[in-house]
Protein backbone atom coordinates (compact mmCIF):
# COMPACT_ATOMS: atom_id res chain seq x y z
CA UNK A 1 0.00 0.00 0.00
CA UNK A 2 1.59 3.24 -1.41
CA UNK A 3 5.23 4.11 -0.21
CA UNK A 4 4.54 2.42 3.01
CA UNK A 5 4.11 -1.40 1.81
CA UNK A 6 6.17 -0.23 -1.30
CA UNK A 7 9.17 -0.19 0.79
CA UNK A 8 7.86 -3.35 2.65
CA UNK A 9 7.93 -5.04 -0.62
CA UNK A 10 11.53 -3.53 -1.70
CA UNK A 11 13.39 -5.56 1.55
CA UNK A 12 11.83 -8.39 0.90
CA UNK A 13 12.83 -8.69 -2.51
CA UNK A 14 16.28 -7.61 -2.01
CA UNK A 15 16.69 -10.59 0.48
CA UNK A 16 14.84 -12.68 -2.28
CA UNK A 17 17.52 -11.26 -5.27
CA UNK A 18 20.49 -12.44 -2.85
CA UNK A 19 20.17 -15.65 -4.29
CA UNK A 20 22.35 -16.70 -7.09
CA UNK A 21 20.44 -16.17 -10.97
CA UNK A 22 20.89 -19.35 -12.64
CA UNK A 23 22.03 -20.27 -15.90
CA UNK A 24 18.48 -20.55 -16.97
CA UNK A 25 17.34 -17.35 -16.11
CA UNK A 26 20.77 -15.57 -16.99
CA UNK A 27 19.01 -16.24 -20.75
CA UNK A 28 16.43 -14.55 -19.93
CA UNK A 29 17.89 -11.71 -18.38
CA UNK A 30 18.05 -9.57 -21.56
CA UNK A 31 14.05 -10.45 -22.70
CA UNK A 32 13.15 -9.19 -19.01
CA UNK A 33 14.92 -5.93 -19.44
CA UNK A 34 13.33 -5.53 -23.11
CA UNK A 35 10.19 -5.92 -21.51
CA UNK A 36 11.06 -2.84 -19.09
CA UNK A 37 11.59 -0.80 -22.17
CA UNK A 38 8.54 0.91 -22.82
CA UNK A 39 7.77 1.33 -18.73
CA UNK A 40 11.27 3.34 -18.39
CA UNK A 41 10.50 5.60 -21.21
CA UNK A 42 7.10 6.46 -19.61
CA UNK A 43 9.14 6.84 -16.60
CA UNK A 44 12.05 9.45 -17.76
CA UNK A 45 9.44 11.27 -19.83
CA UNK A 46 6.68 11.78 -17.65
CA UNK A 47 7.86 11.50 -14.31
CA UNK A 48 11.99 11.98 -14.24
CA UNK A 49 13.12 14.35 -16.49
CA UNK A 50 9.89 16.59 -15.52
CA UNK A 51 10.84 16.41 -11.88
CA UNK A 52 14.52 16.74 -13.02
CA UNK A 53 13.41 20.04 -14.95
CA UNK A 54 10.99 21.45 -12.40
CA UNK A 55 13.97 21.08 -9.45
CA UNK A 56 15.96 22.74 -12.09
CA UNK A 57 14.09 25.55 -13.14
CA UNK A 58 12.84 26.77 -9.99
CA UNK A 59 16.34 28.09 -9.48
CA UNK A 60 15.70 29.59 -12.53
CA UNK A 61 13.73 32.77 -14.48
CA UNK A 62 12.13 31.46 -17.17
CA UNK A 63 9.23 32.13 -19.40
CA UNK A 64 9.14 29.19 -21.22
CA UNK A 65 10.92 30.68 -24.63
CA UNK A 66 13.98 32.21 -23.52
CA UNK A 67 16.97 30.06 -22.23
CA UNK A 68 16.13 29.93 -18.22
CA UNK A 69 18.73 32.55 -16.37
CA UNK A 70 20.00 31.25 -12.95
CA UNK A 71 18.60 33.35 -10.18
CA UNK A 72 19.45 31.44 -7.02
CA UNK A 73 16.40 31.91 -4.23
CA UNK A 74 15.08 34.32 -5.65
CA UNK A 75 11.58 32.83 -6.88
CA UNK A 76 11.67 30.89 -3.54
CA UNK A 77 12.26 34.31 -1.99
CA UNK A 78 9.16 35.95 -3.52
CA UNK A 79 6.77 32.82 -3.53
CA UNK A 80 7.41 32.66 0.27
CA UNK A 81 6.79 36.12 0.75
CA UNK A 82 3.52 36.14 -0.87
CA UNK A 83 0.96 37.03 1.20
CA UNK A 84 -1.61 34.46 -0.72
CA UNK A 85 1.19 31.71 0.23
CA UNK A 86 1.42 32.39 3.81
CA UNK A 87 -2.62 32.18 3.84
CA UNK A 88 -2.34 28.73 1.96
CA UNK A 89 0.14 27.52 4.29
CA UNK A 90 -2.31 28.50 7.31
CA UNK A 91 -4.76 26.76 4.79
CA UNK A 92 -2.84 23.29 4.34
CA UNK A 93 -1.77 23.56 7.96
CA UNK A 94 -5.56 23.57 9.39
CA UNK A 95 -6.77 21.04 6.69
CA UNK A 96 -3.98 18.44 7.18
CA UNK A 97 -5.12 18.54 10.66
CA UNK A 98 -8.43 17.98 9.92
CA UNK A 99 -7.93 15.66 7.82
CA UNK A 100 -5.63 13.45 9.80
CA UNK A 101 -8.04 13.64 12.95
CA UNK A 102 -11.83 14.25 11.60
CA UNK A 103 -11.55 13.09 8.06
CA UNK A 104 -9.51 9.59 9.15
CA UNK A 105 -11.32 9.29 12.12
CA UNK A 106 -14.36 9.07 10.39
CA UNK A 107 -13.44 6.89 7.68
CA UNK A 108 -12.07 4.24 10.39
CA UNK A 109 -15.06 4.68 12.57
CA UNK A 110 -17.48 3.60 9.04
CA UNK A 111 -14.74 0.23 8.62
CA UNK A 112 -15.40 -0.42 12.23
CA UNK A 113 -19.45 -0.25 11.85
CA UNK A 114 -19.05 -1.92 8.39
CA UNK A 115 -17.05 -4.41 10.35
CA UNK A 116 -19.65 -5.46 12.11
CA UNK A 117 -21.33 -6.60 9.24
CA UNK A 118 -24.43 -5.03 10.16
CA UNK A 119 -27.37 -5.54 7.76
CA UNK A 120 -26.98 -3.24 4.76
CA UNK A 121 -22.88 -2.93 5.12
CA UNK A 122 -22.00 -4.80 2.31
CA UNK A 123 -24.93 -1.76 0.23
CA UNK A 124 -23.06 0.99 2.66
CA UNK A 125 -19.52 0.31 1.01
CA UNK A 126 -20.34 0.26 -1.97
CA UNK A 127 -22.18 3.29 -2.14
CA UNK A 128 -19.48 5.01 -0.03
CA UNK A 129 -17.04 4.80 -3.21
CA UNK A 130 -19.43 7.05 -5.54
CA UNK A 131 -18.36 10.49 -4.51
CA UNK A 132 -14.88 9.05 -5.33
CA UNK A 133 -15.96 7.78 -8.11
CA UNK A 134 -16.69 10.94 -9.89
CA UNK A 135 -14.83 13.27 -11.65
CA UNK A 136 -13.56 15.92 -8.70
CA UNK A 137 -14.09 18.41 -11.42
CA UNK A 138 -17.90 17.13 -11.64
CA UNK A 139 -18.31 17.12 -7.87
CA UNK A 140 -17.19 20.24 -7.19
CA UNK A 141 -19.44 21.76 -9.59
CA UNK A 142 -22.25 19.61 -7.38
CA UNK A 143 -20.91 21.07 -4.41
CA UNK A 144 -21.20 24.77 -6.02
CA UNK A 145 -24.65 23.85 -6.60
CA UNK A 146 -25.88 21.59 -3.77
CA UNK A 147 -24.39 25.04 -1.70
CA UNK A 148 -25.96 27.57 -3.95
CA UNK A 149 -27.79 29.91 -1.98
CA UNK A 150 -30.87 29.92 -4.43
CA UNK A 151 -31.79 26.42 -5.50
CA UNK A 152 -28.88 24.61 -3.36
CA UNK A 153 -30.20 21.90 -1.75
CA UNK A 154 -28.24 22.96 1.76
CA UNK A 155 -29.54 26.39 2.22
CA UNK A 156 -33.38 24.94 1.80
CA UNK A 157 -33.06 21.97 4.32
CA UNK A 158 -31.41 24.61 6.82
CA UNK A 159 -34.09 26.97 5.58
CA UNK A 160 -36.47 24.60 7.31
CA UNK A 161 -35.23 25.44 10.32
CA UNK A 162 -34.19 29.01 9.96
CA UNK A 163 -36.53 30.39 6.94
CA UNK A 164 -34.30 33.17 6.81
CA UNK A 165 -31.12 31.64 6.52
CA UNK A 166 -28.97 33.27 3.42
CA UNK A 167 -25.25 32.63 3.35
CA UNK A 168 -23.51 32.31 -0.28
CA UNK A 169 -20.84 29.40 0.33
CA UNK A 170 -18.40 29.69 -1.60
CA UNK A 171 -18.60 33.42 -1.82
CA UNK A 172 -18.51 34.49 1.58
CA UNK A 173 -16.00 34.65 4.30
CA UNK A 174 -15.49 32.56 6.89
CA UNK A 175 -18.19 30.27 5.07
CA UNK A 176 -15.76 29.58 1.92
CA UNK A 177 -13.36 27.89 4.22
CA UNK A 178 -15.78 25.33 5.93
CA UNK A 179 -17.41 24.99 2.55
CA UNK A 180 -14.48 23.74 0.92
CA UNK A 181 -13.94 21.73 4.26
CA UNK A 182 -17.13 20.01 3.77
CA UNK A 183 -16.56 18.73 0.21
CA UNK A 184 -14.37 15.98 1.23
CA UNK A 185 -14.45 16.05 5.51
CA UNK A 186 -17.10 13.18 5.19
CA UNK A 187 -15.98 11.45 1.96
CA UNK A 188 -12.89 8.54 3.53
CA UNK A 189 -14.77 5.53 1.65
CA UNK A 190 -10.66 5.13 0.88
CA UNK A 191 -9.89 5.00 4.64
CA UNK A 192 -12.84 2.99 5.17
CA UNK A 193 -11.58 0.54 2.40
CA UNK A 194 -7.91 0.06 3.35
CA UNK A 195 -9.07 -0.34 7.18
CA UNK A 196 -11.95 -2.78 6.76
CA UNK A 197 -9.21 -5.21 4.42
CA UNK A 198 -6.48 -4.62 7.06
CA UNK A 199 -9.27 -5.37 9.70
CA UNK A 200 -10.95 -8.46 7.51
CA UNK A 201 -6.83 -10.01 7.63
CA UNK A 202 -6.38 -9.90 11.34
CA UNK A 203 -6.28 -14.04 12.32
CA UNK A 204 -9.87 -14.96 13.88
CA UNK A 205 -7.73 -16.56 16.58
CA UNK A 206 -6.57 -13.32 18.13
CA UNK A 207 -10.17 -12.23 18.28
CA UNK A 208 -10.84 -15.59 20.16
CA UNK A 209 -8.11 -15.11 22.22
CA UNK A 210 -9.51 -11.49 23.41
CA UNK A 211 -12.93 -13.26 24.00
CA UNK A 212 -11.61 -15.57 26.53
CA UNK A 213 -9.48 -13.32 28.00
CA UNK A 214 -13.03 -11.34 28.74
CA UNK A 215 -12.55 -8.46 26.68
CA UNK A 216 -15.77 -6.42 25.91
CA UNK A 217 -16.75 -5.38 22.18
CA UNK A 218 -15.15 -1.82 23.04
CA UNK A 219 -12.00 -2.96 24.54
CA UNK A 220 -11.18 -5.72 22.05
CA UNK A 221 -11.67 -2.23 19.65
CA UNK A 222 -9.38 -0.67 21.62
CA UNK A 223 -6.30 -2.58 22.91
CA UNK A 224 -6.61 -5.29 19.74
CA UNK A 225 -8.12 -4.49 16.27
CA UNK A 226 -7.26 -0.54 16.70
CA UNK A 227 -3.51 -0.91 16.82
CA UNK A 228 -3.39 -4.10 14.47
CA UNK A 229 -4.66 -1.72 12.19
CA UNK A 230 -1.86 0.58 12.62
CA UNK A 231 -0.49 0.51 9.24
CA UNK A 232 -3.46 1.25 7.62
CA UNK A 233 -4.81 4.53 9.27
CA UNK A 234 -1.13 5.69 9.14
CA UNK A 235 -1.30 4.95 5.32
CA UNK A 236 -4.62 6.82 5.28
CA UNK A 237 -3.65 9.84 7.03
CA UNK A 238 -0.36 10.58 4.43
CA UNK A 239 -2.76 9.88 1.65
CA UNK A 240 -5.53 12.29 2.93
CA UNK A 241 -2.41 15.31 3.95
CA UNK A 242 -1.04 14.39 0.57
CA UNK A 243 -4.51 14.84 -1.54
CA UNK A 244 -4.87 18.48 0.88
CA UNK A 245 -1.39 19.16 -0.75
CA UNK A 246 -2.57 18.21 -4.40
CA UNK A 247 -6.11 19.62 -3.94
CA UNK A 248 -7.10 21.60 -6.80
CA UNK A 249 -10.83 21.02 -8.53
CA UNK A 250 -12.67 21.34 -5.49
CA UNK A 251 -10.84 24.87 -5.09
CA UNK A 252 -10.33 25.82 -8.65
CA UNK A 253 -14.01 25.02 -9.79
CA UNK A 254 -15.64 26.76 -6.53
CA UNK A 255 -13.67 29.49 -4.64
CA UNK A 256 -10.72 30.13 -7.37
CA UNK A 257 -8.79 30.65 -4.03
CA UNK A 258 -11.32 33.64 -2.59
CA UNK A 259 -13.01 35.62 -1.25
CA UNK A 260 -10.31 37.69 -0.76
CA UNK A 261 -6.94 34.83 0.24
CA UNK A 262 -9.40 33.18 2.49
CA UNK A 263 -9.07 29.50 0.42
CA UNK A 264 -6.09 29.97 -1.32
CA UNK A 265 -3.73 27.32 -1.48
CA UNK A 266 -0.46 26.08 -3.38
CA UNK A 267 -1.71 24.15 -6.81
CA UNK A 268 -3.72 27.53 -7.30
CA UNK A 269 -0.98 29.48 -6.98
CA UNK A 270 1.33 27.23 -9.09
CA UNK A 271 -1.08 26.92 -11.84
CA UNK A 272 -1.89 31.23 -11.76
CA UNK A 273 2.23 31.40 -11.92
CA UNK A 274 1.94 28.97 -14.92
CA UNK A 275 -0.59 31.04 -16.98
CA UNK A 276 1.78 34.24 -16.29
CA UNK A 277 4.75 32.63 -18.00
CA UNK A 278 6.60 32.86 -14.65
CA UNK A 279 7.44 29.50 -14.69
CA UNK A 280 10.54 29.52 -12.29
CA UNK A 281 8.50 30.56 -9.92
CA UNK A 282 5.31 27.66 -10.60
CA UNK A 283 8.09 25.17 -10.24
CA UNK A 284 9.57 26.60 -6.77
CA UNK A 285 6.04 26.24 -5.59
CA UNK A 286 5.87 22.83 -7.10
CA UNK A 287 9.27 21.93 -5.23
CA UNK A 288 7.63 23.04 -1.96
CA UNK A 289 4.54 20.57 -2.59
CA UNK A 290 7.37 17.76 -3.19
CA UNK A 291 9.04 18.53 0.20
CA UNK A 292 5.46 18.86 2.24
CA UNK A 293 4.39 15.42 0.87
CA UNK A 294 8.01 14.04 1.74
CA UNK A 295 7.72 15.10 5.39
CA UNK A 296 4.09 14.15 5.22
CA UNK A 297 5.55 10.69 4.44
CA UNK A 298 8.32 10.88 7.17
CA UNK A 299 6.66 12.09 9.92
CA UNK A 300 3.67 10.10 9.42
CA UNK A 301 6.01 6.71 9.27
CA UNK A 302 8.12 7.78 12.43
CA UNK A 303 4.76 8.61 14.50
CA UNK A 304 2.85 5.08 13.44
CA UNK A 305 6.38 3.00 13.40
CA UNK A 306 5.51 1.88 10.15
CA UNK A 307 8.64 0.01 9.15
CA UNK A 308 8.59 -2.44 12.21
CA UNK A 309 6.25 -5.46 11.74
CA UNK A 310 2.86 -6.12 13.54
CA UNK A 311 2.69 -9.14 13.67
CA UNK B 1 -27.84 -12.26 35.47
CA UNK B 2 -30.48 -9.83 37.05
CA UNK B 3 -33.41 -8.48 35.82
CA UNK B 4 -32.13 -5.30 36.01
CA UNK B 5 -28.95 -5.28 34.17
CA UNK B 6 -30.20 -7.18 31.66
CA UNK B 7 -32.55 -4.75 30.64
CA UNK B 8 -29.22 -1.87 31.01
CA UNK B 9 -27.61 -4.63 28.85
CA UNK B 10 -30.04 -4.90 26.01
CA UNK B 11 -30.84 -0.59 26.67
CA UNK B 12 -26.78 -0.54 25.84
CA UNK B 13 -26.61 -2.99 23.02
CA UNK B 14 -29.24 -1.28 20.83
CA UNK B 15 -28.24 2.40 22.25
CA UNK B 16 -24.88 1.27 19.88
CA UNK B 17 -27.19 -0.48 17.22
CA UNK B 18 -28.56 2.96 16.35
CA UNK B 19 -25.70 5.07 16.44
CA UNK B 20 -24.15 2.27 14.20
CA UNK B 21 -27.64 2.45 11.45
CA UNK B 22 -27.28 6.67 12.22
CA UNK B 23 -23.88 6.60 11.11
CA UNK B 24 -24.41 3.90 8.20
CA UNK B 25 -27.63 5.90 7.03
CA UNK B 26 -25.56 9.45 7.35
CA UNK B 27 -22.69 7.63 4.86
CA UNK B 28 -25.51 6.35 2.74
CA UNK B 29 -27.08 9.82 2.53
CA UNK B 30 -24.08 11.63 2.28
CA UNK B 31 -22.82 9.29 -0.59
CA UNK B 32 -25.85 8.96 -2.63
CA UNK B 33 -27.90 12.26 -2.24
CA UNK B 34 -25.71 14.36 -4.32
CA UNK B 35 -25.84 12.26 -7.47
CA UNK B 36 -29.58 11.70 -6.77
CA UNK B 37 -29.76 15.19 -6.48
CA UNK B 38 -28.21 16.12 -9.72
CA UNK B 39 -30.37 13.43 -11.80
CA UNK B 40 -33.67 14.92 -10.08
CA UNK B 41 -32.74 18.17 -11.04
CA UNK B 42 -32.27 17.54 -14.60
CA UNK B 43 -35.64 16.30 -15.15
CA UNK B 44 -37.31 19.79 -13.48
CA UNK B 45 -37.52 23.24 -14.94
CA UNK B 46 -35.95 26.34 -13.59
CA UNK B 47 -39.00 26.91 -12.03
CA UNK B 48 -39.47 24.07 -9.75
CA UNK B 49 -35.81 23.88 -9.01
CA UNK B 50 -35.76 26.74 -7.48
CA UNK B 51 -39.14 26.05 -5.24
CA UNK B 52 -39.16 22.58 -4.73
CA UNK B 53 -35.66 21.54 -4.39
CA UNK B 54 -36.72 18.03 -2.81
CA UNK B 55 -39.75 17.16 -4.70
CA UNK B 56 -39.61 14.33 -7.41
CA UNK B 57 -39.90 15.24 -10.98
CA UNK B 58 -43.24 15.49 -12.03
CA UNK B 59 -42.33 13.65 -15.29
CA UNK B 60 -39.47 12.53 -16.71
CA UNK B 61 -38.70 14.77 -20.45
CA UNK B 62 -35.38 14.40 -22.12
CA UNK B 63 -35.25 17.21 -23.90
CA UNK B 64 -32.77 18.92 -22.21
CA UNK B 65 -30.93 16.24 -22.84
CA UNK B 66 -31.06 15.79 -26.49
CA UNK B 67 -30.08 19.56 -26.08
CA UNK B 68 -27.57 19.34 -24.45
CA UNK B 69 -25.97 16.83 -26.90
CA UNK B 70 -27.38 18.55 -30.32
CA UNK B 71 -26.86 21.78 -29.64
CA UNK B 72 -23.93 21.80 -27.09
CA UNK B 73 -21.77 19.48 -29.01
CA UNK B 74 -21.72 16.91 -25.85
CA UNK B 75 -21.80 14.26 -28.16
CA UNK B 76 -18.56 15.10 -29.68
CA UNK B 77 -17.30 15.44 -26.08
CA UNK B 78 -18.39 12.38 -24.89
CA UNK B 79 -16.99 10.73 -28.11
CA UNK B 80 -13.57 12.42 -27.08
CA UNK B 81 -13.53 11.40 -23.83
CA UNK B 82 -14.22 7.83 -24.53
CA UNK B 83 -11.74 7.80 -27.37
CA UNK B 84 -8.99 9.09 -25.03
CA UNK B 85 -9.40 6.98 -21.96
CA UNK B 86 -9.69 4.00 -23.91
CA UNK B 87 -6.84 4.35 -25.96
CA UNK B 88 -4.75 5.28 -23.05
CA UNK B 89 -6.27 2.49 -21.02
CA UNK B 90 -5.38 0.14 -23.57
CA UNK B 91 -1.58 1.19 -24.73
CA UNK B 92 -1.29 1.38 -20.86
CA UNK B 93 -2.27 -1.89 -20.40
CA UNK B 94 0.10 -3.15 -22.81
CA UNK B 95 3.38 -1.17 -21.77
CA UNK B 96 2.94 -1.99 -17.86
CA UNK B 97 1.73 -5.41 -18.36
CA UNK B 98 4.83 -6.08 -19.76
CA UNK B 99 6.73 -4.32 -17.21
CA UNK B 100 4.72 -5.76 -14.21
CA UNK B 101 5.56 -9.46 -16.00
CA UNK B 102 8.84 -9.04 -16.20
CA UNK B 103 9.40 -7.54 -12.32
CA UNK B 104 6.87 -10.06 -11.08
CA UNK B 105 8.28 -13.36 -12.92
CA UNK B 106 12.12 -12.90 -13.44
CA UNK B 107 15.27 -12.18 -11.55
CA UNK B 108 17.81 -9.58 -12.88
CA UNK B 109 20.07 -6.52 -11.33
CA UNK B 110 18.00 -4.00 -10.49
CA UNK B 111 14.61 -4.97 -10.50
CA UNK B 112 13.68 -4.18 -7.14
CA UNK B 113 14.85 -0.18 -7.85
CA UNK B 114 12.52 -0.14 -11.15
CA UNK B 115 9.70 -1.56 -8.75
CA UNK B 116 10.30 1.11 -5.89
CA UNK B 117 10.71 4.08 -8.56
CA UNK B 118 7.44 2.87 -10.53
CA UNK B 119 5.28 3.01 -7.98
CA UNK B 120 7.23 5.71 -6.10
CA UNK B 121 5.43 7.87 -9.20
CA UNK B 122 1.90 7.78 -7.20
CA UNK B 123 3.71 10.33 -4.67
CA UNK B 124 4.71 13.06 -7.41
CA UNK B 125 1.51 15.42 -7.06
CA UNK B 126 0.28 15.46 -11.07
CA UNK B 127 -0.09 19.60 -11.00
CA UNK B 128 3.78 19.72 -9.87
CA UNK B 129 4.70 18.44 -12.98
CA UNK B 130 2.49 21.02 -15.50
CA UNK B 131 5.11 23.17 -17.03
CA UNK B 132 7.82 20.42 -17.78
CA UNK B 133 4.75 18.34 -19.24
CA UNK B 134 3.18 21.82 -21.04
CA UNK B 135 7.12 22.17 -22.30
CA UNK B 136 7.04 19.01 -23.49
CA UNK B 137 4.19 18.69 -25.60
CA UNK B 138 4.10 21.99 -26.89
CA UNK B 139 7.54 20.29 -27.98
CA UNK B 140 6.69 17.09 -29.30
CA UNK B 141 3.61 19.55 -31.72
CA UNK B 142 1.32 17.86 -29.83
CA UNK B 143 -0.54 20.61 -27.99
CA UNK B 144 -4.13 21.12 -28.57
CA UNK B 145 -4.43 17.20 -29.60
CA UNK B 146 -6.11 13.88 -28.65
CA UNK B 147 -2.82 12.44 -28.76
CA UNK B 148 -1.13 14.69 -25.93
CA UNK B 149 -3.92 13.47 -23.27
CA UNK B 150 -3.53 10.02 -24.32
CA UNK B 151 0.38 10.15 -23.70
CA UNK B 152 -0.45 11.94 -20.05
CA UNK B 153 -2.89 9.76 -19.21
CA UNK B 154 -0.27 6.87 -20.06
CA UNK B 155 1.52 7.69 -18.14
CA UNK B 156 -0.59 8.26 -14.96
CA UNK B 157 -1.66 4.08 -14.42
CA UNK B 158 1.80 3.65 -13.65
CA UNK B 159 2.15 2.99 -9.94
CA UNK B 160 -1.58 1.45 -10.22
CA UNK B 161 -1.17 -1.09 -13.06
CA UNK B 162 2.34 -2.19 -11.42
CA UNK B 163 0.73 -2.68 -7.89
CA UNK B 164 -2.23 -4.94 -9.56
CA UNK B 165 -0.97 -6.22 -11.92
CA UNK B 166 2.56 -7.61 -10.31
CA UNK B 167 0.80 -9.26 -7.82
CA UNK B 168 -1.63 -10.81 -10.18
CA UNK B 169 1.42 -12.44 -12.62
CA UNK B 170 3.40 -13.42 -9.06
CA UNK B 171 0.17 -15.37 -8.56
CA UNK B 172 0.73 -17.54 -11.53
CA UNK B 173 2.79 -20.96 -10.67
CA UNK B 174 6.13 -20.52 -11.95
CA UNK B 175 6.23 -23.97 -12.94
CA UNK B 176 3.69 -23.39 -15.89
CA UNK B 177 6.40 -20.93 -17.37
CA UNK B 178 9.24 -23.59 -16.36
CA UNK B 179 7.32 -26.33 -18.55
CA UNK B 180 6.92 -23.79 -21.53
CA UNK B 181 10.52 -22.64 -21.69
CA UNK B 182 11.24 -26.35 -21.77
CA UNK B 183 9.10 -26.94 -24.59
CA UNK B 184 11.15 -24.09 -26.60
CA UNK B 185 8.59 -21.47 -26.44
CA UNK B 186 9.17 -17.77 -27.08
CA UNK B 187 9.18 -15.40 -24.10
CA UNK B 188 7.09 -13.59 -25.95
CA UNK B 189 4.75 -16.70 -26.62
CA UNK B 190 5.12 -17.48 -22.82
CA UNK B 191 4.12 -13.95 -21.96
CA UNK B 192 1.23 -13.60 -24.47
CA UNK B 193 -0.62 -16.95 -24.69
CA UNK B 194 0.13 -18.42 -21.09
CA UNK B 195 0.89 -15.41 -18.59
CA UNK B 196 -1.19 -12.27 -19.78
CA UNK B 197 -4.63 -14.78 -20.48
CA UNK B 198 -3.93 -16.03 -16.48
CA UNK B 199 -3.54 -12.40 -15.22
CA UNK B 200 -6.90 -10.98 -16.62
CA UNK B 201 -8.28 -10.18 -13.19
CA UNK B 202 -5.37 -8.49 -12.66
CA UNK B 203 -5.48 -6.90 -16.10
CA UNK B 204 -8.93 -6.21 -15.64
CA UNK B 205 -8.96 -4.18 -12.15
CA UNK B 206 -6.06 -2.24 -13.20
CA UNK B 207 -7.68 -1.09 -17.15
CA UNK B 208 -11.19 -0.16 -15.10
CA UNK B 209 -9.11 2.40 -12.07
CA UNK B 210 -7.16 3.98 -15.09
CA UNK B 211 -10.18 4.22 -17.35
CA UNK B 212 -12.20 5.43 -14.41
CA UNK B 213 -9.12 8.17 -13.64
CA UNK B 214 -8.78 9.09 -17.73
CA UNK B 215 -12.32 9.33 -18.14
CA UNK B 216 -12.72 12.27 -15.19
CA UNK B 217 -9.31 14.05 -15.75
CA UNK B 218 -9.64 17.24 -15.67
CA UNK B 219 -6.37 19.30 -14.64
CA UNK B 220 -4.05 18.47 -18.02
CA UNK B 221 -7.11 18.35 -20.30
CA UNK B 222 -7.31 22.16 -19.22
CA UNK B 223 -3.89 23.13 -19.58
CA UNK B 224 -2.90 21.19 -22.58
CA UNK B 225 -6.45 21.33 -24.84
CA UNK B 226 -8.23 24.28 -25.94
CA UNK B 227 -10.14 24.15 -29.28
CA UNK B 228 -13.34 22.70 -28.67
CA UNK B 229 -13.03 20.09 -31.15
CA UNK B 230 -10.46 18.37 -28.56
CA UNK B 231 -12.49 18.57 -25.04
CA UNK B 232 -13.39 16.05 -23.29
CA UNK B 233 -16.48 15.53 -21.05
CA UNK B 234 -15.15 17.23 -17.32
CA UNK B 235 -13.40 20.32 -19.17
CA UNK B 236 -16.69 20.84 -21.53
CA UNK B 237 -18.42 20.91 -18.33
CA UNK B 238 -16.74 23.74 -16.43
CA UNK B 239 -16.92 25.92 -19.61
CA UNK B 240 -20.48 25.01 -20.08
CA UNK B 241 -21.45 25.89 -16.08
CA UNK B 242 -19.98 28.58 -16.89
CA UNK B 243 -21.72 30.04 -20.11
CA UNK B 244 -25.20 28.71 -19.24
CA UNK B 245 -25.18 29.08 -15.56
CA UNK B 246 -29.10 30.36 -16.04
CA UNK B 247 -30.21 27.37 -17.16
CA UNK B 248 -30.21 25.37 -14.18
CA UNK B 249 -32.05 22.51 -16.42
CA UNK B 250 -29.34 21.93 -18.55
CA UNK B 251 -26.60 22.32 -16.23
CA UNK B 252 -27.94 19.58 -14.24
CA UNK B 253 -28.72 17.60 -17.39
CA UNK B 254 -24.82 18.36 -18.89
CA UNK B 255 -23.67 17.23 -15.25
CA UNK B 256 -25.98 13.93 -15.30
CA UNK B 257 -24.19 13.40 -18.50
CA UNK B 258 -20.46 13.59 -17.39
CA UNK B 259 -21.13 11.63 -13.96
CA UNK B 260 -23.49 9.18 -14.96
CA UNK B 261 -21.08 6.62 -17.01
CA UNK B 262 -18.67 6.13 -14.42
CA UNK B 263 -21.03 5.41 -11.67
CA UNK B 264 -22.56 2.89 -13.97
CA UNK B 265 -19.08 1.30 -14.58
CA UNK B 266 -18.73 1.62 -11.08
CA UNK B 267 -21.46 -0.33 -9.94
CA UNK B 268 -20.73 -3.58 -12.78
CA UNK B 269 -17.72 -3.69 -11.23
CA UNK B 270 -17.25 -2.54 -7.78
CA UNK B 271 -16.07 -5.90 -6.52
CA UNK B 272 -13.09 -5.62 -8.45
CA UNK B 273 -12.52 -1.34 -7.60
CA UNK B 274 -13.25 -2.06 -4.05
CA UNK B 275 -10.39 -4.73 -3.80
CA UNK B 276 -8.19 -3.08 -5.97
CA UNK B 277 -8.75 0.51 -3.67
CA UNK B 278 -8.14 -1.70 -0.08
CA UNK B 279 -5.24 -2.87 -1.76
CA UNK B 280 -3.57 -0.12 -3.05
CA UNK B 281 -5.46 3.25 -1.49
CA UNK B 282 -5.52 4.58 -4.77
CA UNK B 283 -8.44 5.29 -6.85
CA UNK B 284 -7.20 5.33 -10.26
Amino acid sequence: MLCVYGTEHFYKLQGENKLTINRIERKYVPFAYAFLIPTIAVFLLFYLIPIVTVVFTSFTRWDGFNTPVFNGLTNYLRFFSQSSFLISLRNLLLWSLIAATLHVGFGVLVAFILFQKPKGWKAVRGVYMIPNIVSSAAMAMIFRFMFNNDFGFLNSMIRLVSPSFQVNWFFESPWAFIAITLTWLFYGAIITLIVLGDLMSIPSDLHDAARIDGATGFQAVLHIQLPLCRYAIGTSIILSITSRIAMYEAIALTTRGGPGDDTMNIPIILVKAITDFNYGLANAAAVFMFLMGIFTLWIVNRLFRMNNPIY
Amino acid sequence: MSDTSHIRYTLKKSGTTLFLYIIMLFVFLISVFPVLWVVMSSFKDNSAILSSPFSLPERFDFTPFVQVFTQYNFGMYTINSLVIASVATIVSLMIYSMGAYSIAKFRFPGKNLFYLLFTLTLLVPPHTKAQPIFSLITSLGLSDTRLALIFVYISFGMAISMFVMRVSFMSIPDSLNEAAFIEGASFWRVYWSIDLPLAKTGLATSGIMMFLGNWNEYFYAMLLTSSPQVRTLPLALAFFTEAFSYDYTQMFAALTIVILPGIIMYIITQEQVQASVASTGVKG
